[in-house]
């Protein structure tokens, strides 16, 4: 029996619901667009009365956003590439056996994947300054930000394996495939959505790091796009329009990937927290 | 040599390789990272000392001098106060919003993933955009609650002792509560609706069926997300940063953030590490509940 009268109702309810909830990234992208004495407007101004889309142009020429940008990518994708050659491997094995070292494995995984950042900065950098990998900051961040995110993406991507089904490799075996073989040509690109997906989490998490490249890059020019960030925010600020379109060139391409993928993002996500 | 090579192509090595590998980076930098962590905690470090293994060990003299100094027992006090407000606020208003879109209403499932765009964005963004919604006298929430007659005048979010940790933690709960709803969204869906159905047939009210289904079906969903919003908010460090650093005068200190403070600020890693051990133990304990309660679901 359907409702639809009730139906409409609750998806206006929900509406309301969204907007409320979505709002300070809509304040986002509205302080981005107004001029500066018009952020200060009291009272504020729900809807940008003469949008500056120039702004966007001068932050990323002024704050040099090409340069921080390319770092964060830089340290993504070495951080993901890294992760994915590692973690594939592992994960497939911890989804195709239940023993005991398994589940110690498994345990071990879900202690390191707890461990915050910022409490392991410490031990990490001097480390790091000891092994004289201080030298090359990106790549000691990158290091850094692997070993933090790799229990997560077994985690997910075990679960991806867990879904394929056994049988399909040892027919494959049968016919003759060696292990490796069964491997490459049959599990993998069967979970080949959970890989991606999962290493695209890690890539956006990767691509927002903060606490590991403030405290080990000092140089400016070799700095992340949050660094940029943090330091466009002084204690004094008041060139908000200007930090929000910082803000909304960082984040945007960021939602636009969710958005489009939304639906593999969350079952990955849920099936691998729970389980 | 050949038996090797073809274990590692076709038997068992092929797996323990698999496995190894990624193990021995993970020991290598989370690991030993960990046991270092605990070591330098018993350690005099300076930066005299940093580029060396060998430092004199001071037994328990960096925990004794951490608790005998004032802000130690406020900064963690701030710590609990933030940890439980942020799990509250983001579990009642993520279950709230899961059973809401749990109604199963055409399009509720996309816009429930649209929800989680604030769990994807960077958290310095996050931060940045409440830094400029709590600001004192231009921020939109002040106007907002001047409007409806909450308040009668601004509350200086970010300056104010009084508020400072407070803006921080509805940040964090902002930031936290769509995680929350996707995960209680999963345990609801799990519910036979046939219970419901039953329940209904024997004249139980909605919050009847609610109390005496609902809640007990989701104990172990609930158990896991709580124990994983304590391991989350204790990671939470970004929030800081962009929003109070810690101020103004601790009040808004937290022992994540401070451990990195007294190490990369102050340049006392032997302090800051003896930070960290306190709270890893904390998260430690927090993910053997997490790992207890999600494991024996798989095992069946």
């Amino acid at each position: 029996m359907r409702h639809p009268f009730r139906e409409k109702l609750m998806l206006a309810v929900a509406l309301v619901f969204t907007a409320i909830y979505l709002f300070p990234l809509y304040w986002m992208y509205v302080t981005a667009l107004k001029s500066g004495s018009a952020i200060f407007a009291s009272p504020p101004a729900f809807w940008p009365a003469d949008p500056q889309w120039h702004i966007y142009a001068e932050v990323w020429q002024s704050r040099n956003m090409g340069r921080y940008i390319w770092n964060s990518l830089v340290i993504a994708f070495g951080a993901v590439a890294m992760i994915s050659v590692l973690g594939v491997g592992c994960a497939y094995v911890l989804a195709r056996y239940r023993n005991g070292w398994v589940d110690v494995t498994l345990f071990l995984i879900l202690m390191l994947q707890v461990l915050p950042a910022s409490l392991m900065i410490t031990p990490i950098f001097v480390g790091f300054s000891q092994t004289g990998l201080l030298e090359y900051p990106r790549l000691a961040v990158t290091l850094a930000i692997a070993a933090k995110s790799m229990p997560f993406f077994v985690v997910l991507v075990r679960t991806a394996f867990l879904s394929v089904p056994q049988e399909l490799e040892e027919a494959g075996l049968v016919d003759g495939d060696s292990r490796v073989g069964a491997f490459f040509r049959i599990a993998l690109p069967l979970a080949r959505n959970g890989i991606v997906v999962s290493a695209l989490l890690i890539f956006m998490q990767a691509f927002g790091e903060f606490v590991y490249s403030r405290s080990i890059i000092q140089r400016a020019e070799l700095q992340p796009a949050s660094i940029g960030l943090n330091s466009f925010m002084g204690p004094n600020t008041n060139e908000w329009n200007g930090i929000m379109a910082y803000a909304t060139i960082y984040v945007t391409p960021i939602l636009v990937a969710f958005v489009l993928l939304q639906r593999g993002i969350i079952s990955g996500l849920t099936s691998g927290a729970l389980r | 040599m050949k038996g090797i090579l073809s274990s590692i192509v076709d038997g068992k090595g092929f797996d323990i390789a698999l496995v190894a590998l990624p193990l021995t980076f993970l020991v290598t930098l989370s690991g030993l990272p960990l046991i270092y962590n605990v070591l330098m905690s018993f350690q005099q470090v300076d930066l005299f000392s940093l580029g060396t293994f060998w430092r004199p060990f001071v037994g328990l003299k960096n925990y004794a001098e951490l608790f005998a100094q004032p802000e130690t027992w406020p900064i963690f006090a701030n710590t609990a106060i933030f940890v439980v407000s942020s799990i509250v606020g983001q579990f009642l208003i993520g279950f709230g919003l899961a059973l809401f879109f749990w109604t199963n209403f055409p399009g509720a499932s996309w816009l429930r993933g649209l929800f989680l765009v604030s769990w994807v964005m960077p958290g310095l963004v996050v931060g940045a955009i409440w830094n400029w919604i709590l600001s004192g006298d231009f921020g939109v929430l002040n106007f907002l609650l001047r409007e409806s007659g909450l308040t009668n005048g601004n509350i200086f979010w970010r300056s104010d002792p009084n508020y400072s940790l407070w803006g921080v933690i509805v940040a964090n709960i902002w930031f936290g509560t769509s995680f929350n709803m996707i995960l209680l969204s999963v345990g609801l869906s799990a519910i036979p609706s046939d219970l419901y159905e039953a329940a209904e047939l024997d004249g139980a009210n909605a919050w009847q069926r609610f109390r005496t289904i609902t809640l007990p079906m989701m104990r172990s969903s609930i158990g896991a997300l709580m124990a994983l919003g304590l391991i989350f908010t204790l990671q939470q460090f970004d929030l800081f940063a962009a929003i109070t650093n810690g101020g103004p005068n601790n009040s808004s200190n937290v022992a994540q953030y401070w451990a990195w403070e007294l190490s990369f600020r102050q340049y006392d890693f032997a302090k800051g590490a003896t930070v960290s051990v306190i709270m890893i133990v904390f998260v430690i304990l927090a993910s053997i509940v997490y790992v207890r309660s999600t494991r024996h679901e798989v095992r069946r």
